[in-house]
């Protein structure tokens, strides 16, 4: 898992798509997370508020995002997905969906997908599959 | 009528609703259900690694249902009162920041109430708590939750993070007297998740070709 910084061929990141309520949020880095390769939120493609958090927007998004990343010579990625994804959707939402399609059709190879949604907790905390 | 007061630890829920516990004219009866849990032991396991009981959520329920009236005029204080049957829904919210603070400084008073371990540095386990905690309420897990069970016409989202607790339990108030109209999608914390402290990656400052020309290709 160690990343081989110069081998560019078969470089590898990690996509995190970070899915709220209100916006899709992606950020690429290397698989050790201290280089940032790209980033983007939906308040740069969609013109109004409330589409930050929609498919379409997480589909633009993500358009751009693969083009920088096979810029940057990664040639995967891994995808962790982390929000309930957008508006009054279940958890991981369109948005997320919609990222990981985009970048699929885009020609990146896609790894491990998973969702590392937070758990609110203050000494107690929900069962899983409660809602959150 | 019932009416749930949820939010990510550390907007403020437990100290609002108790302030409205003790307001002249306040008709509702206050449950806290962090303490209703450990009291009754409604939990099905523990979560060790977050220091956490994990709720029995249909236990809670069965509680509830046998201990009041399904008409009694109940305010449910827990980041789970959402997952329970309500009226209506209020959802604390604070910028992620003003949560990691308020947590960190809660936790470090309690552990200073019982010894003297004042030290720079928060503890780990009471940091990860913070920090859970700031994302979750960045990526609007609790109002996604509410607003998925109970419709956005019935949640009213509170901003607290330049309010003062009174400023909160009179905003409470206004919901459970009917006075407020339901409120979705009012905060954005997304700057939360690129900027510094982000989670997930360490900060952007410490790489070393930060927009990745350069050595990569
Ligand atoms: N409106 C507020 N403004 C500033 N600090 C607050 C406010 N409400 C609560 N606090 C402080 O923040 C911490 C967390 O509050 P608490 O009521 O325990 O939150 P919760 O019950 O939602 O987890 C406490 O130390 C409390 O004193
Ligand atoms: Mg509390």
């Amino acid at each position: 898992m160690s990343s081989q910084e110069d081998v560019s061929q078969d470089r590898w990141g990690v996509a995190h798509v970070y899915a709220s309520f209100n916006n899709t949020v992606i950020t690429v880095t290397d698989l050790t997370g201290a280089e940032t390769i790209a980033k983007s939120s939906g308040g740069t493609v969609v013109k109004q508020n409330r589409d930050e958090a929609s498919p379409y927007a997480a589909m633009q998004m993500a358009e751009v995002v693969a083009e920088e990343v096979q810029a940057a010579g990664l040639k995967g990625l891994h995808v962790k997905v982390r929000g309930p994804g957008g508006n009054l959707q279940k958890s991981p939402g369109p948005g997320a969906q919609a990222t990981i399609r985009a970048l699929a059709r885009a020609g990146l190879e896609i790894g491990r997908i998973e969702d590392v949604t937070p758990i609110p907790h203050d000494g107690t905390r929900a069962p899983k599959n409660s809602g959150f | 009528m019932r009416v749930a007061v949820t939010g990510t630890p550390g907007t403020g829920k437990t100290t609002a609703t108790a302030l409205l516990a003790e307001r002249e004219g306040f008709d509702h009866q206050v449950v806290h259900l962090n303490d209703l849990v450990r009291e009754y032991d409604l939990v099905e396991s523990t979560d060790a690694e977050r220091d956490s009981l994990v709720v029995d959520l249909d236990a809670v329920r069965a509680h509830l249902a046998t201990a009041y009236d399904d008409d009694a005029d109940l305010l449910v204080e827990s980041h789970l009162a959402h997952l329970l049957p309500t009226d209506r829904v209020v959802v604390l919210r604070a910028h992620p920041v003003t949560v990691r603070e308020r947590l960190v400084d809660r936790g470090e008073s309690e552990a200073s109430a019982t010894e003297n371990a004042a030290s720079a540095e928060p503890p780990p386990a009471l940091a990860r708590k913070a920090r859970e905690n700031a994302e979750s309420e960045a990526l609007d897990v609790i109002l996604s939750a509410a607003v998925d069970r109970h419709g956005a016409d019935a949640v009213h989202e509170v901003d607290t993070t330049d309010r003062d607790p009174t400023a909160v339990a009179d905003a409470i108030a206004a919901v459970v007297a009917g006075e407020r109209d339901p409120a979705v999608g009012v905060v954005e914390f997304s700057d939360y998740l690129v900027g510094e402290g982000a989670p997930g990656f360490a900060p952007m400052e410490s790489g070393p070709d930060a927009d990745g020309g350069g050595d990569g290709g």
